[in-house]
């Protein structure tokens, strides 16, 4: 476990080591491929000059919406259409034509419909993650044990019990799968919608120090854009082994 | 003694959708059940027996006869069901699953938990309370199972082969537990198995089965005194005479087949 550990720290530090020395003696061009200690010293800066905070302020806040709307009509959307047959065949249509379009594509029609603001770039990323949930929502109530609900109708549960009791947190394992797939694509998302007409965010950022051929300043919205993914991985894991004590993971 | 349950004329067809067929489940089931009987239903397998007990559970309608409890009035549920599979909820501890059906009713929080201590003691699970289903073995996950169908208070308790997918040793010891608390609550069980041993060992009386369409074959009452052994002649009598009985039914049924 220890030896495991210690690999893998080792790893990390043998590149970034080797990194730092092919800079430092001339083998690599920063403008390309800047130095470890260079990209920390550009995030600092950045820090400093409340960039960088305000960016991840602006893209978080897109982020949380977009995902929030996204996941709660797609649990919902979900726990229905896998409960009632009619809902199904309502949603399969619309659901099988335009899960396997890339949400990025809707973009420019959804900045036509809702404008340059904040909504147009939101309803891109609440669109993306409501099919993830949706999809994998259903699926989850679908493998649920029908002889789970005849257990619970037979001690005496309605069919509103039945919905609360079994089929919600029968599906609940499957509907984590959809949020933490739900929010990989929404930071995916809002670096795209960020990248044109806006002028504040992460992905904004980003792109403008591309355009500026500040190469420091790029790595360093790319590690940012890496630590929120890696937070916010933590944060659902957290709150599903709450959600979830029996699942054994 | 009144007659707890009325089974009159019973039929059941199901109709295969993809042949267009219609295949004859049950025929003419009537039956009268005591209270406080541990009514086996003994039959091979797709003799119907599984299906008579959903119906009487409710969770199938027959499509003939009549099924009617005499004493009762009102809709309150009359059975609990103890399945094969346990059907434990995988998300709620031994204590949330034993008072799912309380809970639904909503019978007040104090009470459901006195309920639920009595219960756990009954079936000796003290000390799991806390435990999810999955941390259990399928012994136990089934004395969890009997707590749950009890919680409800029914005047009558199903079984449908409530210790098939236990081993063997585990089996025995069960056997016995469910005749100790048939006996503590006084509770009428209908039990369906096909095992000639557990038949022998538990009921009070024996309705045997035919194979497709099912129908009852034979009623055998059993007076042996409890508790019971199959080493005894008296015992390995009655298991004689079923065996004999059973294996004609097996025999035509595997006939029906080809």
């Amino acid at each position: 476990m220890t030896a495991s550990l210690a690999r893998k720290i080792g790893s990390a530090l043998f590149i970034l080591v080797v990194w730092q020395a092919l800079v430092q003696t001339g083998n690599l061009n920063e403008l390309f491929l800047p130095a470890p200690l260079s990209v920390l010293k550009a995030m600092w800066a950045l820090t400093l000059s409340g960039r960088l905070p305000w960016a991840v302020v602006v893209s978080l806040n897109r982020v949380v919406q977009g995902f929030v709307y996204g996941a709660l009509a797609g649990i919902v959307l979900g726990l229905l259409a896998g409960a009632i047959g009619w809902v199904e065949d309502i949603l399969d249509p619309w659901v099988a034509s335009l899960y396997p379009i890339p949400k990025s594509a809707l973009f420019p029609l959804f900045l036509l419909w809702f404008g340059l603001g904040d909504p147009s770039k939101i309803i891109t990323i609440a669109v993306g993650v409501l099919f993830l949930v949706l999809v994998n929502t259903m699926t989850g109530v679908k493998s649920i044990n029908p002889l789970l609900v005849k257990a619970a109708l037979d001690l005496g549960a309605s069919r509103l019990q039945v919905f609360v009791k079994v089929i919600l947190p029968g599906a609940l394992p499957n509907i984590f799968t959809g949020l933490r797939l739900g929010a990989g694509m929404a930071l995916i998302l809002v670096f795209i919608t960020e990248i044109e007409a806006t002028k504040a965010g992460l992905g904004f950022l980003l792109w403008e120090s591309f355009q500026l051929l500040e190469t420091k300043d790029v790595f360093a919205g790319v590690v940012t854009f890496g630590i929120l993914g890696v937070a916010t991985t933590w944060l659902l894991q957290w709150i599903e082994r709450r959600a979830c004590p029996w699942a054994r993971r | 003694m009144s007659v707890l349950l009325e089974l009159r004329d019973l039929g059941k067809v199901w109709s295969i959708a993809r042949t267009g067929e219609s295949v004859v489940a049950l025929e003419a089931i009537t039956l009268d059940v005591m209270p406080g009987e541990l009514l086996i239903l003994l039959g091979p397998s797709g003799c119907g027996k599984s299906t008579l007990l959903q119906i009487v559970a409710g969770l199938e309608k027959p499509s003939r006869g009549e099924i009617r409890f005499p004493d009762r009035n009102g809709s309150q549920k009359l059975t609990s069901m103890v399945f094969q599979e346990y059907a434990l909820f995988p998300w709620r501890t031994v204590t949330e699953n034993v008072v799912f059906g309380p809970e639904v009713r909503k019978v007040p929080a104090a009470e459901r938990e006195t309920t639920a201590r009595r219960l756990i003691d009954l079936v000796k699970l003290r000390g799991f309370e806390t435990r999810y289903p999955h941390e259990l073995s399928g012994g136990m996950r089934q004395r969890v199972a009997l707590a749950r169908a009890l919680a409800n208070d029914p005047a009558i308790l199903l079984f449908d082969e409530p210790l098939a997918a236990l081993d063997a040793q585990t089996r025995r010891v069960l056997q016995d537990e469910l005749a100790r608390i048939w006996a503590e609550t006084g509770k009428t069980f209908i039990y369906v198995t096909h095992s000639l041993q557990e038949a022998v060992l538990l009921g009070t009386r024996i309705v045997l089965m035919t194979a497709r369409p099912g129908r009852i074959k034979r009623v055998i009452e059993v007076r042996l005194p409890r508790p019971r052994s199959l080493t005894r002649r008296a015992e390995a009598e009655m298991l004689e005479t079923l065996d004999d009985l059973l294996r004609d039914e097996v025999k035509h049924a595997m006939e029906a087949e080809t």
